[in-house]
Formats: structure tokens, C-alpha cells, sequence
């Protein structure tokens, strides 16, 4: 499992495809819905986490004027989970399935097939159980872990700060106030 | 063109649904189900784009997405019963999209720049419209999305766009900042407007 | 892509909208009407109204009207006018919404949040709008008198904000810029406006828009690639062929704070050059010659109305923004060729603008507010409010990212956000800044302008 179309640069998508238990959608939509107003993501514990989402997928779309001959049904609802994050697969389920201690039970515990009390390896031999391959992974910054994109953005916020404040200043008192700003010789 | 052509389908809002932003990322979320051919299709459409970097430079061109990705589901791993054994009956489409700006802007985009690469996309899954009109293909989207339950970004006041100048613009900084220490005022204010006038479209 | 080739039928359209009335008419009147009275004496004074409503069609020559009458209804109209829930339901959502449940969407925060608007935009009070547009004063007091004599005649209708504006000297608004000018060609109408005015083509070529794009019931940009050749969604007929929707903004202009920080600005630009710092946040001078061609220094005796290159320009040799900005205000608001894919990521999203200046001007040269009320009354027809008229605001005027501007506003128009600032793209840099609040809403309707077939069939209680 894990194949390389999973990579573009460092960055790596993971998806997994979970079964929900039969009567545990309604109670798991609204524990997902509700993270947003309980406080930052759980996904905020996990430092490499670039872009992540969980999605609820009831059933497939069938409709009968577009020419498909038999319907086909999902027996269960699934739980989607997909994350875009830094480099390699295993090291990030470790911390994933580390900090997510209290959530586990709430959201993969509602899903068939994982395990009492899973947490740390048990989780994560569910999830990677359960990984769908990717075709293709676009990434629009895949070279850049998490760290650079806030380092290079923090870094832009200043730069538009000393600009605009900077503007007129003599050369000595321009290259003092850079100093000041930025240091030198790092 | 007869006064009594049915409309083209609903006209939709800029906007999606709440639970699909988080700050400026937007999420969407689609699947589609693919015909017989596809089976075939997909995995040489994917390997073709992956080792021919040409194909997606529009894509890259269009930079306000973060991250996306197609997959192909033709099994679910099995974890007991309710569960069915086995195969999938159709092959299913996976799209996700973590993009920035609005979602009819977007689609729009795609329908009308990148109309060849969204029938190669999609163009096996039934019920695929052309990508232009636009009304029609959004209203397909619209059919086969789902609305994201949790939707996280690690930087959500950030755009694609303005997190790839950033880096473009962090690498320049450092080379300033190298070499601002040991400068004379007037080379150093000279040296600053050519970083200034370097990054300007990234700030 | 085939050509649409239609015909237009100007009878049934209301005037004003496809072609300008013109600067003849210096001044117009815009009154809100509310029907207190029920639906059926509405619908009587309404008929009475709508024979003198002004159509598209064109004016014999030396036959032009002294005054022209328009009509327009908002939602809450349509049903005091006793249009059934059914057929409201068929008009767009954000139509439906109205302006002032949409002020975070648009930016009508802080002192423009429609708390603050005045009294009878944005309540849900405002039924019909009544342009009456007029050539000399005598002529336009008359017609307002008579419009009011209509009114008490009928009863039960009171007006609940009424906006009386005139054209200030040369065409200008109060920032000092002339307006008004640069339209989008139409196909059928304005094909020789194409250059400049239509969509931009690969090959320097021009192409006008679709009618449709701004008329509902023609083919619009969709139906051009569409081989069943489908017509736009629109509200339920009869009221939805030959109209449009229409959007009606009440915007107060600091005249004073913007002379003045354009003054302070220009010290460390331009040595002090205020005048070209201003065209730079604008993207033409003031006499409306576009920064495109003339970059360092406006024309003299410069005419928008006759000058040939006044809107015939495109941006792809100047992608940088050396010679107009990236974010002048032009340039967001129709940016051409600039976001690349000949244009086809904004093609889509083109207004006509028919506004008009409000109040006197602040005395030439002053930098202190005198409490005068003055500004722009905003108005702009288009087939969908949504996509043509709040894509615009949202996208283009109050954020920066689709041009690579990050969460810049446009400088003018813009909330600002404490640093607030514009980038004038130079060797090097220019910041203009501090972003001010230049312009605030002070109230404004989303409204639908019915066809003559609509309008009679809303005096008739027949639109269902």
C-alpha cells in the first residue's frame, strides 16, 4: 500500500474509505459538523497537516437518464478521510493516530471494522487497511513542508509592513530599520 | 434558436456551502460513476499526465489551487459484514480540490480553459455534459458533490497564490539579508529597491 | 462558436438600458415608491404609469423626448403588486435576498452596513423605482409634479427615498474623473463599440457580447457554445422576456480625504505629482485617457467621448502593470485580457453602468470637508446580479488574489483593512498608502426592470 502517485514533491495524499456502522451516520455527522465550533481541528495537533477534510458520503449518485443500466448502492454509508501532508506515510499516522487519542472513538470507533479502543498502531494499521490509492495528485507548492509555507508567508506580512512604512527613508536610516526588521548575515 | 428552449438550469450563487470554506480554502468534494471504458481509460489518462508535466501547465497557470487529486475506486478494503465482498459493479471517480476564490468562478475556469482536460476527466463517468455550456456541467457538479462535515487549513488567511510568491519571495529575502549587514547605506538602499522591484508581484 | 444573430425587440424593451439616453438628460430622479394600499388600487396607478414608460427604441432624429419615464420593482414590489409566491420564487436568489441581507458578501461593513443606511433603502419598504431622467429643470420638476399628482391621485403609495442627481461639468464624478464612457459592446447594438468594449480575441481581435449577457429571454455567452442552444435561467414569462435586473447603490464619496491623501501620498511619488499618483489608482487620467496609452502624461484637450482610444486597449503587453497598475480600479473592474485565457475568466462578468453623480461639488481645491453630502448613485443593468454585478465586488474590487494582489482591496472602492495599501508597480515600487474609507454605501435596492409585455402584465394582475 502506498504507492508513489500518492507524492508530488514531499507533500503526500492519503485517503481512507471507511464503512460506517449501520445507525451511526447521523451521530457522526453531527460530532464532525460540531468540531467547527468546539475549538481549532483536531488536524491543528498534527503540525504537518497542510489541508485535511472528512466527508460523509451517504450513497453513490444514481440517476436512471444517464444511461447507466443497473444502479449500484453503497451498502453503508462511508466516512471519507483524506489529508495533503508533509512527507512519509507511516511517520505521519504515527503522530496522527497519537493526537487524535479523543476523537477516535467518536469518529473511526463509528466506522466498521476498527478495533476497541483503538489508538496509536491498532489505529493505524485500520487506516492504512483501508487507504485508497490516488491516479493523480496535483500539489501547487508539493516542495514546500509546512514549516517554509508559514515561515515564507510570515515573511511576506513583513516585508509588505516594512515596505510600506520604510517608504522615504534615507539610505543609512533604511538599511538601520532593515537590520532592525530583518537582521543580516543569518 | 426557438422562444421555448427549456433554461440551461439553475443558476447558482457564488458561493457554496459553509461547511466547504475554512477562511479562504474552499473544498470541494465529488464523485462520479465511471463507465466500462473508463476502466481502461483512467489509469493510461493518469499515468500519460503524471509522466508528461506539459498537461497540467494550464492547470499550474490557474494557481489558485493548493492541492488536488482523481482516484479510482474499484473495491473498498474489506472490515466485515454489513460490508459487501468484492468488486464494486462500476468503477467510481474520486475528485477532491482545495482551491481559493469562488466556486462558480472556479468551475467556470475549468469549463471553459480547461475543457479538454475535464472530458478526459470526466468524460467516461455517466452523465458527463460537455464542459461548455456552463450551466449544464455546473449543475452536474453540483449533483455529484458532497458537502465536506470537517474541513481543516493549516494557513486558512493564505491563497495558493500568495503562498507560491511567498516562497519566491522568502528566498530572495534571505539573499538580502545575506549580504545587508555588510553594505554600504547607499548599496544596501540600492540593493533593496532591486529586491523590492524583484518581488512586487508577490506582495 | 456560432455567431447569435438575433434581433432585438426594442419595442418591448424599457429604454436606458441597451443604449445610453445620453448626456442631454443632465438630470435624473430616482424615487422609491411604497404601496401601502392593497394589490388591485396598486395595480391601477401602476397601469396608469406604464404608458408613458420609455422603450429602447430609437428616437426619430430631433425627436428626442423631454423626459423619459423607467420602471423598476424590487421583490417585496412584485408581491405587493400581488405577483404570486410561485412566480417571485422564479426570480434569482440574490434577488430575492435583497442588497442589504448580502452586506457582508459585499462589503458593506462598518460604516457602509446598511444599519446606518437611510431611511427606506435596504428596509424592505422600496416597491418601484421610478427613474425619470430629464433634459432642462423646468421639464423635470414637471415631470416629478406630475409624477406625485399620479400618486395622490391613486392613494395608498407614498414615496420612501427619493434621489435627485445631475451631471456635474465635463462628465465627471466627484473624485474629478470622468464617467460614464466605457460600456461593453453588445451584438446588435453596439458592434462598433467591439474594439476596446467587447471580448478581447487572440488574434487582437474583438468580438461584442452576446445579448442575453444583459437582456433575459436572448442568447446569452452560454447559449453561444450550447448545441441545444439553451437560453438563460429567468424569472417566469411573461415578466421575464425583455427584462433584466438592475442594481441601485447609494455611494457617499469623501472628496476631501481623498484630495488629501492623495496630496500627502504624492509627496514621496511623482514628487508631488498628486494627479498622476490619482490616474495610477484609477487607471486613466482624469479627462478618462487610460494609462495604457498614455502612461507618464495625460493628453491635453482629451475628449472620452470622440477620442478613438479611449477604451480600445488590452493589457497583455503591460501584464506587469508598469503602465496601469495591476489594481487600478479599472483595471479590477474589467480586466480584459488581463487574467490571461483570452479573457475568459472575465468575460462573463460585465455590467452596463448607467449612474449619475450626486450633490454640489466640493469648492475646487479644498481638502476640508464642508458636510455636504455628495457622491455617485450607482446603477447597472445585467441578466444576473450574481455572477456579473457581486462577482465583480466580491472577486475582483474586495480582493486582490485572482491578480495576484493577496487580500488588497481596490484602493477606491475598498474596505480597508488597518494596512490597507495599493502596489504601483514600478522600478522600483510605489506603496500608496494609507487605504481610507473613501466611499460608503449609504443604501442601495437589488431591482427587476420588467419588458413592456411584463409591465403590462403586472398593471393586468396576468403575471401570474
Amino acid at each position: 500500500m502506498g504507492k508513489s502517485t500518492n507524492v508530488s514533491g514531499q507533500a503526500y495524499a492519503f485517503m481512507a474509505m471507511t464503512p460506517v456502522k449501520p445507525g451511526e451516520e447521523e451521530a457522526l455527522a453531527t460530532y464532525l459538523r460540531g468540531l467547527r465550533d468546539a475549538g481549532p481541528s483536531p488536524f491543528a495537533r498534527v503540525a504537518r497537516t497542510h489541508l485535511a477534510r472528512f466527508v460523509i458520503v451517504p450513497d453513490f449518485h444514481n440517476d436512471r437518464t444517464w444511461g447507466q443500466r443497473k444502479e449500484e448502492h453503497l451498502e453503508v454509508p462511508y466516512l471519507i478521510f483524506t489529508s495533503n501532508f508533509d512527507g512519509d506515510l507511516d511517520s505521519y499516522l504515527d503522530e496522527l493516530c497519537k493526537a487524535l487519542g479523543p476523537e477516535t472513538e467518536q469518529i473511526w470507533g463509528r466506522c466498521i471494522g476498527c478495533p476497541e479502543n483503538a489508538s496509536g498502531a491498532t489505529l493505524k494499521r485500520y487506516l492504512k487497511h483501508n487507504q485508497i490509492d490516488t491516479g493523480i495528485f496535483f500539489a501547487a507548492y508539493g516542495t514546500a513542508p509546512i514549516g517554509k509555507v508559514k515561515q515564507a508567508l510570515a515573511h511576506r506580512e513583513q516585508v509588505m509592513e516594512f515596505a510600506r512604512t520604510s517608504q522615504g527613508l534615507e539610505a543609512a536610516a533604511l538599511q538601520k530599520a532593515f537590520l532592525a526588521q530583518f537582521g543580516g548575515n543569518d | 434558436m426557438s422562444a421555448n428552449a427549456t433554461p440551461a438550469g439553475p443558476i447558482t450563487a457564488t458561493g457554496t456551502a459553509s461547511r466547504n470554506a475554512c477562511g479562504q480554502a474552499i473544498a470541494i468534494t465529488v464523485f462520479s460513476t465511471i463507465k466500462w471504458w473508463g476502466r481502461l481509460f483512467l489509469p493510461v489518462l493518469f499515468f500519460l499526465t503524471r509522466n508528461f508535466p506539459k498537461l497540467t501547465v494550464t492547470l499550474r497557470q490557474l494557481s489558485f489551487i493548493h492541492f488536488a487529486r482523481w482516484a479510482v475506486v474499484t473495491k473498498m478494503p474489506y472490515n466485515g459484514p454489513p460490508q459487501r465482498k468484492g468488486r464494486l459493479r462500476y468503477p467510481h471517480m474520486y475528485f477532491e480540490s482545495n482551491f481559493n476564490g469562488g466556486w462558480e468562478e472556479y468551475i467556470d475556469a475549468f469549463s471553459h480553459i480547461l475543457a479538454n482536460g475535464m472530458s478526459a476527466f470526466w468524460g467516461s463517468s455517466y452523465g458527463f455534459p460537455k464542459p461548455l455550456p456552463t450551466s449544464p456541467f455546473k449543475a452536474y457538479i453540483q449533483v455529484n458533490e458532497t458537502e465536506a462535515d470537517h474541513y481543516y487549513s493549516a494557513y486558512p488567511d493564505a491563497t495558493s497564490t500568495m503562498i507560491q510568491r511567498a516562497l519566491v519571495l522568502d528566498d530572495k529575502l534571505a539573499a538580502l539579508q545575506r549580504r545587508a549587514k555588510s553594505m554600504e547605506p547607499e548599496a544596501f538602499a540600492a540593493a533593496y529597491r532591486a529586491f523590492l522591484t524583484d518581488v512586487q508581484h508577490c506582495i | 462558436m456560432a455567431a447569435t444573430n438575433v434581433r432585438m425587440d426594442l419595442a418591448d424593451i424599457q429604454g436606458d438600458i441597451l443604449r445610453a439616453y445620453g448626456n442631454d438628460y443632465d438630470c435624473t430622479s430616482y424615487a422609491f415608491v411604497h404601496i401601502d394600499c392593497g394589490a388591485e388600487q396598486a395595480r391601477e396607478w401602476f397601469a396608469g404609469l406604464i404608458d408613458h414608460v420609455t422603450t429602447a427604441e430609437e428616437w426619430p432624429a430631433g425627436e428626442k423626448p423631454d423626459t423619459t419615464l423607467n420602471v423598476a420593482v424590487t421583490a417585496a414590489g412584485l408581491r405587493a403588486l400581488g405577483v404570486s409566491e410561485q412566480v417571485v420564487g422564479s426570480f434569482s436568489h440574490e434577488f430575492k435576498d435583497g442588497m442589504a441581507n448580502r452586506s457582508a458578501l459585499l462589503g458593506d461593513v462598518g460604516p457602509s452596513d446598511p444599519k446606518s443606511w437611510e431611511p427606506g433603502l435596504g428596509s424592505g419598504e422600496a416597491h418601484v423605482l421610478l427613474t425619470i431622467n430629464a433634459k432642462e429643470v423646468a421639464d423635470h420638476q414637471r415631470a416629478l409634479a406630475k409624477m406625485r399628482a399620479a400618486m395622490d391621485a391613486a392613494g395608498g403609495l407614498r414615496i420612501v427615498h427619493q434621489k435627485d442627481t445631475a451631471l456635474l461639468d465635463g462628465s465627471r464624478e466627484h473624485f474629478g474623473y470622468a464617467d460614464g464612457f466605457a460600456q461593453p459592446a453588445i451584438e446588435g447594438t453596439s458592434d462598433d463599440k467591439a474594439r476596446g468594449g467587447g471580448v478581447p480575441l487572440k488574434d487582437g481581435k474583438w468580438r461584442a457580447l452576446a445579448p442575453g449577457e444583459f437582456i433575459l429571454g436572448y442568447p446569452d455567452e452560454d447559449t453561444r457554445v450550447d448545441p441545444k442552444r439553451r437560453l438563460p435561467n429567468a424569472p417566469a414569462d411573461p415578466l421575464g422576456k425583455s427584462g433584466t435586473y438592475m442594481v441601485w447603490r447609494k455611494l457617499y464619496q469623501d472628496v476631501a480625504l481623498w484630495r488629501r491623501t492623495m496630496r500627502d501620498a504624492a509627496k514621496l511619488y511623482a514628487d508631488g505629482d498628486e494627479h498622476k499618483l490619482s490616474a495610477k489608482a484609477v487607471g486613466r487620467w482624469a479627462n478618462g485617457a487610460p494609462l495604457e496609452h498614455y502612461p507618464d502624461k495625460a493628453p491635453d484637450e482629451y475628449d472620452p467621448k470622440t477620442a478613438r482610444d479611449v477604451n480600445d486597449f488590452r493589457y497583455d503587453k503591460d501584464l506587469e502593470g508598469m503602465k496601469c497598475p495591476v489594481g487600478a480600479h479599472i483595471r479590477r473592474s474589467n480586466p480584459r485580457d488581463a487574467l490571461g485565457f483570452e479573457g475568459h475568466l472575465s468575460f462573463r462578468h460585465r455590467m452596463i453602468r448607467r449612474g449619475m453623480p450626486y450633490g454640489e461639488p466640493l469648492r475646487e481645491g479644498s481638502v476640508t470637508d464642508d458636510g455636504a453630502d455628495r457622491g455617485l448613485v450607482f446603477v447597472s443593468f445585467q441578466a444576473s446580479i450574481s455572477r456579473q454585478f457581486e462577482g465583480v465586488q466580491v472577486q475582483w474590487l474586495n480582493a486582490g488574489n485572482i491578480f495576484g494582489l493577496g487580500h488588497d482591496k481596490d484602493f477606491i472602492l475598498g474596505d480597508p483593512i488597518g494596512t490597507g495599501k495599493m502596489t504601483i508597480q514600478g522600478r522600483p515600487p510605489f506603496f500608496l498608502t494609507p487605504q481610507e474609507v473613501f466611499v460608503r454605501t449609504r443604501g442601495g435596492e437589488y431591482l427587476f426592470v420588467p419588458g413592456m409585455t411584463g409591465l403590462a402584465a403586472l398593471a393586468d394582475g396576468t403575471a401570474g
